[in-house]
């Protein structure tokens, strides 16, 4: 493993360079923003701009970790992917959700309250974007069955599966990301997220509990359909899903002490995602390999090669001075900045091209705060910590305030218009916002506590 | 065969269409009743005209089923859990949808002159039942059923 923690930007020069790079950078957020293309497009055709433009050289762009595409995130994503295809036909999501309806003997809330777990867990282990996708539409079928409003159940998955995601390196692709960047394991997360996370979790239940436990209302007859209802009979492929629970242990496992052993994490993932593609016995990987989000994994290699554009004509070192300007170089006030300004940040603009920009600024930070550290020395400087999980949570969780914050929160309200459940933007913010102000707000007062109060 | 036939020499004149505000409930019941030749024998699909009479979409028996079935269900495979009586109940949750928001929109249509190779390939290669003929004014004046052409072949192979 070699650590290419040097960014190679040039003095600041404000160059006919520099500018070309500006102008693209700011021109992919403003496109991204609009949406009147798509936000892939956009990334592809501004990364080979940068190309084109001789911005960066190609060499940069593919095999330089700090200015081009991070493989280690693009495998990591991709092997995920594959796992999850080869999963998803055994009915095992099915399964779970039925099962979790009936544990709730068909209570409403109960179940509102089971699916949030549900969906929290399922995004700390997969992506977002797959658990809503697998939960939303049981969801629907449920809430028939009921013959209740599926929106306050829609809108409570939503919010789990950002606040779940959050909790884990691999649960959201900012967390991919910050680890890949920091040279952060897995467990580093576990220790340092998992815990607020959740304690963010529980308080988020209780509320759901006030606001919506009188709303949900039905009757014994219909609570029979759910009691009616046999989960096994969503299990389609039993000897697939045993194949598949043990590689997704033995993922889970190699996610643990990957750090111990010195292995990458797209390495872990990459062998679960090659043993598993061999253990089903498939004739036709293509079925599998196709069905990977190729959409989201070109948006990921754009932004990296716009971002290292960027990065290398000095724009991200001069922002990241400014950064220090404001907070003074403050760590605790960075800190706390870090916080508001990401969840404000993705709730604008999605979190995915927020981190990349935001994660050279972080070491570009780093580096002039301590000028002679190198390496982890520099990456995991021991005040530089709390900025990283600054970052994570504020990202993360600042997703939730509004539509477009997250890619899950576009996919359910995708699902809810298409069943006939539209979801208005203001529907949305009212219960989005206060729920973002509220797990930031306790973001705050964790890393306050944890890295400034109690360790002095 | 000494007589080339064309679109116009086997379709079947068309009397009744639908609206596109009309509702799914009004539909069914126009369908259900329509002309036949001769009789209220009742269609399975239909035509919907705008306003000013041209052809904006069709709607068939298989477009009003898939409306009844949820979105959802393609997502997830949840049919074996599903309850007696749910077809009924989602039938009476889209009563009051309207025609424009179940109808096919983009129906390919034959002029009077086409040929029956090119009616009989469309509507095998798209796995349809029937096709609407437009006259020069671009105004349906009948209908081209699978069937006809059928016969039309059979009275070949006798």
């Amino acid at each position: 493993m070699t650590l290419s923690t040097t960014i190679e930007s040039k003095p600041l020069v404000m160059d006919i360079t520099f500018w070309m790079a500006t102008t693209i950078f700011i021109a992919t957020y403003v496109m991204i923003v609009s949406e009147k293309v798509h936000k892939t497009t956009i990334a592809v055709l501004a990364a080979a701009l940068m190309l084109v433009l001789k911005v960066l050289d190609q060499h940069e762009a593919f095999h330089i970790e700090s200015l081009g595409v991070d493989w280690n995130v693009i495998f990591l994503l991709i092997s995920m992917m594959i796992i999850i295809n080869l999963m998803r036909p055994t009915g095992i999501f099915q399964y779970i959700a039925i099962k979790s309806a009936k544990i709730s003997r068909g209570d409403p809330l109960k179940i509102m309250v089971l699916f949030a777990v549900v969906t929290a867990v399922l995004s700390a282990l997969l992506d977002n974007v797959t658990t809503v996708l697998l939960i939303a539409p049981v969801t629907l079928f449920i809430s028939d069955a009921l013959e209740v409003d599926p929106v306050p159940f829609l809108l409570v998955e939503v919010f789990a599966s950002n606040i779940g995601g959050t909790a884990t390196m691999i649960g959201d692709p900012p967390n991919m990301m910050i680890a890949s960047r920091a040279k952060l394991d897995f467990m580093a997360f576990i220790y340092h997220l998992t815990p607020i996370v959740l304690v963010i979790m529980v308080i988020f239940l209780l509320i759901v509990k006030i606001v919506f436990g009188k709303k949900l209302k039905t009757t014994e007859a219909l609570k029979e359909r759910i009691i009616q209802m046999n989960e096994k009979e969503a299990i389609k492929d039993p000897v697939m899903l045993k194949k598949s629970l043990f590689v997704v242990s033995i993922v889970l496992v190699g996610f643990i002490f990957h750090g111990a052993f010195h292995y990458e994490p797209a390495t872990v993932a990459f062998f679960g995602a090659g043993l598993l593609l061999y253990l089903s016995g498939t004739k036709n990987p293509h079925k599998y390999l196709a069905e990977i989000e190729w959409t989201t994994i070109f948006f990921f290699i754009g932004l990296f090669i716009v971002i290292g554009g960027v990065v290398k004509v000095g724009l991200i070192k001069w922002m990241s001075m400014q950064m220090i300007g404001v907070t003074e170089g403050n760590l605790f006030a960075t800190s706390m900045v870090m916080i508001g300004f990401s969840a404000i940040a993705s709730a604008i603009v999605d979190n995915i091209p927020y981190v990349a920009t935001m994660n050279p600024l972080v070491v570009d930070m780093a580096k002039h705060l301590w000028p002679g550290e190198t390496g982890i020395a520099l990456l995991q400087h021991p005040d530089l910590m709390p900025v990283w999980w600054s970052l994570a949570l504020g990202a993360c969780l600042g997703g939730n305030a509004s539509p477009v914050g997250a890619s899950a929160n576009v996919i359910v309200l995708g699902i809810a218009e298409k069943s006939g459940n539209k979801i208005s933007f203001l529907r949305y913010v009212a219960y989005g916002v206060p729920i973002m102000i509220l797990t930031i707000f306790i973001s705050m007062i964790y890393v306050w506590l944890r890295y400034y109060f109690f360790s002095g | 065969m000494e007589v080339k036939m064309k679109a116009r020499d086997i379709m079947e004149p068309v009397k009744d269409s639908l609206s596109p505000d009309e509702t799914l409930k009004d539909a069914v019941v126009k369908m259900e009743t329509a002309w036949r030749g001769e009789n209220r024998l009742g269609v399975k699909g239909m035509n919907v005209l705008d306003s000013d009479g041209n052809l904006v979409g069709m709607v068939s028996i298989k477009d009003i089923i898939e409306a009844i079935i949820p979105s959802y269900m393609e997502l997830t495979e949840v049919a074996d859990f599903t309850w007696d009586g749910m077809l009924e109940e989602m039938a009476t949750k889209v009563a009051h949808k309207k025609v424009s928001e179940i109808m096919t929109k983009d129906v390919k249509t034959a002029t009077e002159d086409a040929p029956l190779m090119e009616c009989a390939n469309y509507l095998i290669t798209h796995n349809l039942q029937r096709l609407p003929v437009v006259n020069k004014e671009n105004k349906v004046v009948g209908m081209i059923y699978v069937r006809d052409i059928y016969y039309a072949l059979t009275r070949v192979l006798h």
